[in-house]
């Protein structure tokens, strides 16, 4: 045995010193990768932003990408573009996700002999499709949305050379009743659009235009603008007619709850109220029937009265527009309904003047259900053997009854494009993935005179290729090359804008002319349409209304996680589905939240959680569409693309397959029987109830007090909501004035604040997803969701009425809601967002031990994540509950696939254990702050936009300096509807909120 | 120098046989008892403990170090909390009042060990486990020519037994 | 020629054969010989629980407190709950043998020793809990204000840090304390032990003798430390009841809550020592020590404290009305008729409603009875910090976002193991140290003795 002599011995010592040293600086090496050429135009922490358009759905919004080095982040709104105007909903926001999505297919794929997809090269693909199409050239169809006017034509021009059976444009939510009663009525087809911003009363025939509407970020802004509070009359006033109060409605000033599908009565009767009240030539009405107001309200469920005041109202209003049916009022008498709301905006003169029948851009794709229906014939006679399916999804969002996914086995060869799986990919038998929008080409002519461009923001991420480009290189591989342009598609492109500036075109996302007003058509009387009742399917009591989720879409916004995380507007549901019954029928069978209910129509049943509802007609029960799919990551349970238990349930499952006079989809069509299964599921809901117990939280006052008149008068100008105690009804008066300014260090020329008017937010969540996406928050699933766990810094609050104090609760375990407050054709809806409100007092900081949470010298309300040490006690000393906490290292498995490289590198990912909120942005604020500092001047007003604010189609939201007196924010704070939410706490907030004001209609 | 121990069972006689010793002078005292004696303790020296001192600078030295931790801290990196003064003294009490009980009750320890001259290595010789038992010993450290005198004086007093420790 | 005296003296005495030793020393230092089989048994199984909730320590730290139930806007839990219960519980031993003492209740000496020792335990425990509770447990030490290369400090404004130093402060306090008491009776240990108990007590006993001088310094430690002690104890859970009162949440937000909550410990503490020495007594053969007098005085402090809780349940409740304020209301009716009813009536019936039973003589010194009441009333206690946290934080300002919380898996398996961990000490300690504090009995002994002498 060796003896260990004193130098071994210290030699040991220091090396297992070192060694520990070693260890413990165990931090990963990361390396700064320089640009060895360096782009010109990409500045490392500056962010590029390109134009580009949105096609998350029809309505063409312009998009302004904001990447950054070479990735991009965030979708924004192009302030340029006629359509949206700078601002974005949230289904266009989590559009960015679909280039990161897991879901992606990374190339070419074929069904292998086993049944399993399996790479393959792209020529060999493009060689087997075309040796296919060969075989049989007529047996060849091609399936699939609207690609914009230039892509269309090349597809038009494929099938032309190929000598293919046939394209079938696929757009479920396509307005073709609405479409073909302007040819019923005025002899030509055009899709007619409607501006509300300068009318005084807008009636909505079921329309749901906020919801998903044909352009809701349009609509929602108009709104704000006609509901302007400084308007003559105060702003305008909308009507709501339909079965369920759906977000639309919840902004209505009036509710009138009509059976589905009988808006088109309504709308004939308050027409010839209308015509008798302002005298004018009823003729044109006969051609749809006489309907009495009497003889309406019978069949429609309401009273007469009701209509007759309708009726007068509209014939009183100066601008008054009607909006037709929407989805879920497409029954089969949908273009008699819609010719009826035609013909009322006719009588009242609004057709040419607010209703603008434009005709449709000449490269728009005409979708046609009846072709689709036809297709799926054609199919299931074998006469298919080559089918190719690009943008949509059609075995998910086509009416099973429809018999498409029998139809589809009879085909000999299956081919999707899509990016990323769906159930029609997941049974396609080759696949030649598509760039996502944010690396494609393209443009989208949504409206005459609106052309609009999309260009890669990115370059493609996976091997893939354009629609156009494959279906032109395999025309090609068909030795077709004569027959097709030649060169690739941008060249295409290119060309089809020669007319026009291109390069410009690309700065500014496209060319935007003046729009041209369309002329008056007078109406022939030819049309011969029956306005009447739906004609549903089936037995049951109840009519199933299944109407278009307004995140989900038609199914297609399932898979991004922003759009199942944040909750449905209305009910507050996230991650399933749900039907709604009205309370008094939930209490009949003795339902309560979460029971699960069997729904049964002739076509179909499922099994869905039941959510009892005061906003919903006794005899309707409502199912959204947009869950229920069988694949994706997140649209399914199975994730992965594997198959799986499906989300939720898809209420297309119940429709039969029906059509209207038309021929276009109807979704009003059943009849359901429901009953007890006597299971329970617990929901996501994420708002415990709607009651706000008068308690200072989305407030509201009438217009009367706020033009003045009535008590709350002699407003002296001074501190935000000050003097507007004696104004609220509820007991949490405001105690005392204070000087949001005084909240800073008074060297520092900054106290931020914000604004946030209740009288235009609509709900609609844009705000959220904004939220989300700018700040990299982690979406914490179902599960989570039904824990009450998500992480959302902001919340919209949706109250009903004052609500009433009531003490004794339900003694249930388990987050179940208090009975809904609404109350049928009573509509008091306070969309109210909650954020941290940057107390000048804030409760959580003196709570913290680490000092983790300050009060910064410009007001803010500081987080330092690395100093928290999860104590939580702010969260529970916070009033508004804007808190969240990362109960779980989110960091490590929140951004599956790629959307780790879509996260904001301006904002931390937050770690496991420390708490989070809302920041104002300050990432934006010190943007704008450098930007300020290289002039060597203070941050002007403006400068400052916050992701929620830029998100917000209604503009509801301001923020800005409320130390500069001239600031928007600040006069905004002078307005007598403000006051501070929980005031009577005294947190000297810096959220200044401005009271929803309730209209009466008057008639 | 011899030390006689003697062994008794009540306190009452070796108070007045420890007053006759001392009165005497014969030689050093020291009393062994299971549980503490106020009468014959006195006997050794009357003043009240030092202890008292300790506590006393232990509290004093608790509160002044207590606020002054606060108060500097809070203002060396001042960070404008809940909208709050820096120096909020009110608050600051608590964890001043805590202080003092700390240092108070630490530095009475100390005192306790200074006083009672604790801890020791090596028992006396005079010391007996019966001392922990129910018996009262005292040891008188004395000249030669005196252990015939105290022992007898022991005797008298009523001492159970008397052993010579030590000659 | 004559020997000198001193020889003389000395062939004269034979040293004598020491006396038998004393009956007391023998009776209580026989707890501490001999381990029985059931004893290891219970060890191990005590033991055995510690390491399971150590291992969901682990797990929980590793994945996250997403494996609690919390769930926004419920952010404290079960860890909470257990904190206040056994910092609650760790103060009828200072109450003991700190402010009887000073009200020189000489009846505590029987008991004030089994009293400390859980009092030391149960902050151990307690005091582990914060920490199991953080998000980030391995930052705990940014709540510590020390010299950093940050430059930060900590906020001193903040209740938890007033907790921090309370806490520990009352620990080394009571540890302390605890150990002062001990060293005479260690010293009497030493004297009759040997092996590795020899050694053990030799150092702890710091060489004690009972020489007058130390008993002097003793006795004038014991004084202090009761003087500072006495205040303390109040103070302690005043602090702890301050994380709440401090806060802005209805039902937490109350004047009331420091007599309110301290009375809630001193009540707590003492079904806890019921519920202790009552096996013990029974088990060790120690009824001529720990008598039913003592007992019947314990219950007598129960008494007390239950109608002062009782009380402040009803002030409670009487000032949630008066006040006026809805939120405030809210949140006081939901905990009587809402999701945690049962709870709370479980709070109300084991804390105010039982204990009045010992306003009969006979159940005061009926100790089944006593041992299960104890039981309850540590339940009833465990089950009022629950519904004040958790009822609180569930019905607050903003009714969009109330909520509602279940424990989880992981919380049970720490709240057991906090139980074994407190056990395991106790159990040691039982073998290790006298009960029963022996020098405090024998003075009361011996003083009677010399009285009796003397008449």
């Amino acid at each position: 045995m060796s003896e260990l002599d004193r130098r071994d011995f210290l030699k040991l010592v220091g090396a297992s010193a070192g060694a520990a040293a070693a260890v413990g600086c165990s931090d990963p090496v990361e390396k700064l990768i320089p640009y060895v050429v360096q782009p010109e135009e990409i500045t490392p922490g500056i962010p590029v932003i390109y134009a580009s358009t949105c096609r998350e759905c029809p309505a063409g919004c312009g998009l302004h990408v904001r990447t950054r080095e070479g990735r991009p982040v965030k979708l924004e709104g192009n302030p340029e573009h006629p359509v949206n105007q700078g601002t974005l909903c949230a289904r266009g926001q989590s559009g960015i996700g679909r280039t990161y999505h897991p879901d992606r297919f990374a190339g070419p794929m074929r069904r292998g002999p086993g049944g399993e997809l399996e790479p393959l090269a792209w020529d060999e693909a493009l060689s087997l499709l075309a040796e296919k199409i060969q075989a049989n050239p007529s047996g060849t169809y091609v399936l699939g949305g609207d690609v914009g006017p230039t892509a269309g034509s090349v597809v038009d021009r494929f099938v032309t050379a190929t000598g293919a059976g046939g394209r079938v444009v696929y757009d479920p939510f396509a307005p073709e009743a609405l479409r073909e009663s302007t040819r019923a009525l005025f002899g030509q087809a055009r899709v007619p659009r409607f501006d509300l911003s300068d009318a005084d009363l807008v009636v909505d025939f079921g329309s749901d235009f906020l919801d998903v509407g044909p352009a809701p970020t349009e609509h929602a802004r108009q709104l704000a603008q006609a509901r302007d509070v400084h308007n003559e009359n105060g702003g305008v006033r909308l009507v709501h007619v339909g079965p369920r109060l759906s977000m639309t409605a919840s902004n209505a000033d009036e509710w009138i709850p009509a059976k589905p599908g009988s808006e088109g009565l309504v709308a004939l009767a308050a027409a010839h109220v209308a015509l008798r009240e302002r005298g004018g030539d009823a003729s044109a009405l006969r051609s749809l029937g006489h309907v009495t107001p009497a003889d309406a309200a019978a069949r429609a469920g309401v009273d007469a009265a009701t209509i007759e005041r309708l009726g007068r109202a509209l014939a009183a209003a100066k601008r008054p527009v009607a909006l037709p049916p929407g989805v879920a009022g497409w029954s089969r008498r949908a273009v008699a309904s819609a010719a009826a709301v035609l013909l009322l905006n006719h009588a009242l003169g609004a057709v040419g003047r607010d209703v603008h029948l434009e005709r449709e851009p000449a490269g728009r794709a005409r979708a046609s259900h009846r072709e689709a229906l036809r297709l799926v014939e054609a199919m299931n006679s074998g006469a298919v053997s080559v089918l190719i399916v690009h943008d949509a999804d059609p075995l998910y969002s086509l009416p099973a009854a429809s018999g498409f996914g029998k139809a589809l086995e009879k085909v000999d060869f299956v081919v999707s494009t899509a990016s990323m799986v769906d159930e029609t990919a997941a049974r396609a038998d080759l696949i030649l993935p598509d760039h996502t929008p944010l690396e494609s080409w393209g443009d989208a002519e949504p409206r005459v005179g609106v052309r609009s461009l999309l260009q890669p923001t990115i370059r493609p991420l996976f091997d893939t290729r354009a629609l156009a480009d494959t279906l032109l290189d395999t025309g090609r591989a068909m030795g077709l090359g004569g027959q097709l342009p030649s060169g690739s598609f941008r060249t295409l492109l290119e060309q089809a804008w020669s007319g026009s500036d291109f390069r410009n075109a690309l700065a500014r996302g496209g060319e935007f002319r003046p729009q041209a007003s369309g002329s008056a058509p007078v109406p022939s009387a030819s049309a011969m349409l029956q306005v009447a009742e739906p004609m549903l399917e089936g037995e049951g009591d109840f009519a199933l209304v299944a109407y278009p989720h307004s995140l989900l879409y038609d199914g297609r916004g399932a898979n991004l996680p922003w759009l199942q995380e944040i909750p449905d507007p209305v009910t507050k549901v996230a991650w399933q589905s749900w039907v709604e019954v009205s309370q008094a029928t939930a209490d009949k069978m003795g339902l309560k939240a979460g029971d699960v209910l069997a729904v049964e129509t002739s076509a179909g049943r499922v099994e869905v959680p039941v959510l009892p509802r005061g906003g919903i007609r006794d005899d309707v029960v409502a199912i959204a569409i947009g869950q229920g799919h069988s694949r994706g990551h997140y649209a399914s349970l199975a994730g992965d693309g594997q198959p799986g238990e499906t989300r939720g349930v898809s209420v297309l499952a119940l429709l039969p397959s029906v059509t209207d006079e038309s021929g276009g989809r109807a979704f009003l069509t059943a009849r359901a029987r429901v009953t007890k299964t006597g299971g329970f599921q617990r929901l996501p809901l994420l708002q415990s109830t709607d009651n706000k117990r008068k308690r200072m939280l989305g407030e509201a006052l009438p217009l009367a007090v706020v033009k003045g008149e009535g008590h709350g008068d002699g407003h002296a100008g001074g501190h935000h909501g000050a003097d507007l105690g004696p104004v609220y009804a509820n007991e949490h008066a405001p105690i005392e004035a204070y000087d949001a300014t005084a909240d800073s260090h008074e060297d520092s020329p900054y106290r931020w604040g914000m604004s946030i008017d209740l009288d235009k937010c609509t709900g609609c969540s844009a705000c959220v997803a904004a939220c989300y996406l700018e700040n990299n928050i982690p979406v914490v699933g179902e599960e989570g969701s039904v824990r009450a766990r998500q992480m959302s810094w902001i919340r919209i609050e949706r109250f009903v009425g004052e609500g009433y104090i009531e003490y004794v609760d339900a003694p249930e375990r388990g987050r179940r809601p208090q009975p809904s407050n609404e109350v049928l054709g009573k509509t008091d809806v306070r969309n109210s967002p909650m954020l941290c409100q940057q107390c000048g007092a804030a409760p959580c900081e003196p709570v913290c031990p680490p000092i983790a949470t300050y009060h910064n010298p410009e007001g803010l309300n500081g987080m330092i994540y690395n100093r928290c040490i999860g104590t939580r006690y702010c969260s529970n000393n916070c009033p508004y509950k804007v808190r969240r906490f990362n109960y779980f290292d989110y960091s490590q498995f929140n951004w599956p696939g790629l959307f780790n490289l879509m996260l904001n590198p301006d904002v931390t990912v937050r770690g496991q254990g420390v708490m989070e909120k809302c920041t104002f942005c300050v990432q934006r604020i010190n943007a704008a702050r450098q930007g300020a500092k290289d002039e060597g001047r203070p941050i002007g007003d403006g400068e400052v936009v916050t992701a929620c604010q830029q998100a917000c189609p209604s503009h509801a939201i301001g923020f800005g300096n409320l130390k500069d007196s001239g600031s928007a924010v600040s006069k905004l704070g002078d307005d007598k509807r403000g006051y501070h939410a929980l005031h009577s706490l005294n947190t000297r907030s810096a959220i200044t909120y401005l009271a929803k004001v309730t209209r009466d209609v008057e008639s | 120098m011899p030390t006689l121990v003697g062994v008794f069972d009540a306190p009452g006689p070796v108070r007045t046989l420890a007053d006759k010793i001392k009165g005497r002078s014969l030689g050093e005292l020291e009393i062994y008892s299971p549980s503490p004696f106020p009468e014959p303790d006195a006997a050794i020296d009357k003043k009240p403990s030092r202890v008292r001192l300790f506590t006393l600078i232990g509290g004093l030295t608790g509160v002044t170090f207590g606020y002054w931790m606060q108060i500097w801290m809070a203002n060396d990196w001042p960070l404008v909390i809940g909208g709050k003064p820096f120096t909020s003294v009110v608050p600051y009490t608590i964890i001043g009042f805590e202080m003092t009980i700390l240092l108070g009750g630490l530095l009475t320890v100390l005192g306790l060990f200074v006083v009672g001259r604790l801890p020791r290595f090596r028992l006396d010789k005079g010391y007996s486990p019966r001392f922990s038992g129910e018996e009262i010993g005292l040891a008188v450290t004395c000249r030669d020519r005196d252990v015939a005198e105290v022992e007898a004086l022991m005797r008298d007093s009523e001492a159970k037994e008397v052993t010579l420790v030590d000659a | 020629m004559t020997p000198p005296p001193a020889e003389a003296v000395a062939a004269r005495l034979a040293s004598a054969p020491v006396a038998s030793d004393s009956k007391i020393n023998r009776d209580i230092l026989s707890v501490l010989d001999g381990a029985s089989l059931k004893y290891w048994g219970l060890l191990g199984l005590v033991v055995l629980g510690v390491a399971q909730a150590v291992a969901t320590l682990a797990y929980q730290t590793y994945i996250g407190m997403g494996v609690a139930g919390y769930s926004h806007p419920i952010f404290w839990g079960v860890y909470i709950v257990c904190f206040v219960f056994w910092v609650g519980i760790a103060h009828a031993g200072t109450l003991i043998s700190a402010i009887l003492y000073l009200f020189r209740a000489k009846w505590r000496n029987a008991i004030n020793r089994g009293a400390e020792a859980m009092t030391v335990f149960a902050v151990v425990t307690a005091a582990l809990f914060p920490l199991i509770h953080i998000g980030r447990i391995w930052k705990f030490y940014f709540m510590i204000p020390y010299p950093n290369q940050r430059g930060l400090w900590v906020n001193f404004k903040s209740p938890l840090l007033w907790d921090l130093f309370a806490i520990n402060t009352y620990m080394t306090i009571s540890i302390v304390f605890f150990y002062v008491g001990l060293i005479p009776d260690i010293a009497i240990a030493r004297d009759r032990s040997s092996g590795w108990r020899k050694v053990l007590y030799t150092i702890l006993s710091l060489g004690w003798q009972g020489t007058s001088r130390q008993w002097k310094a003793h006795n004038r430690t014991v004084l202090h430390l009761s003087g500072l002690a006495t205040p303390l104890v109040l103070s302690v859970h005043s602090v702890v009841s301050w994380d709440f009162a401090v806060s802005i949440v209805p039902g937490w937000h109350a004047t009331i809550f420091a007599p309110y909550f301290v009375a809630g410990a001193i009540f707590s503490g003492f079904a806890m020592v019921l519920t202790l020495l009552i096996p013990v007594r029974r088990i060790f053969g120690l009824e001529e020590y720990i008598t039913d007098y003592h007992f019947e005085n314990m219950s007598r402090f129960i008494l007390l404290t239950s109608t002062i809780v009782g009380y402040a349940y009803g002030a409670e409740y009487f000032i949630a009305w008066y006040s006026g304020v809805e939120a405030e209301r809210t949140s006081f009716f939901m905990r009587a008729l809402g999701p945690y009813w049962i709870s709370t009536w479980i709070m109300i019936t084991c804390n105010a409603v039982f204990p009045q039973l010992l306003w009969f003589k006979k159940l005061r010194t009926n100790l089944p009875f006593l041992f299960v009441l104890a039981f309850l009333i540590n339940l009833g206690m465990w089950f009022e910090r629950y519904v004040i946290i958790i009822t609180g934080l569930s019905r607050e300002h903003d009714p969009a976002v109330w909520g509602t919380y279940t424990p989880s898996l992981a919380e049970m398996s720490i709240l057991v193991g906090s139980f074994c961990w407190f056990s395991m000490f106790f159990l040691i300690f039982l073998k290790i140290f006298p009960v029963v504090a022996i020098y405090e009995v024998k003075e009361l002994a011996i003083h009677e003795n010399a009285h009796g002498g003397a008449h």
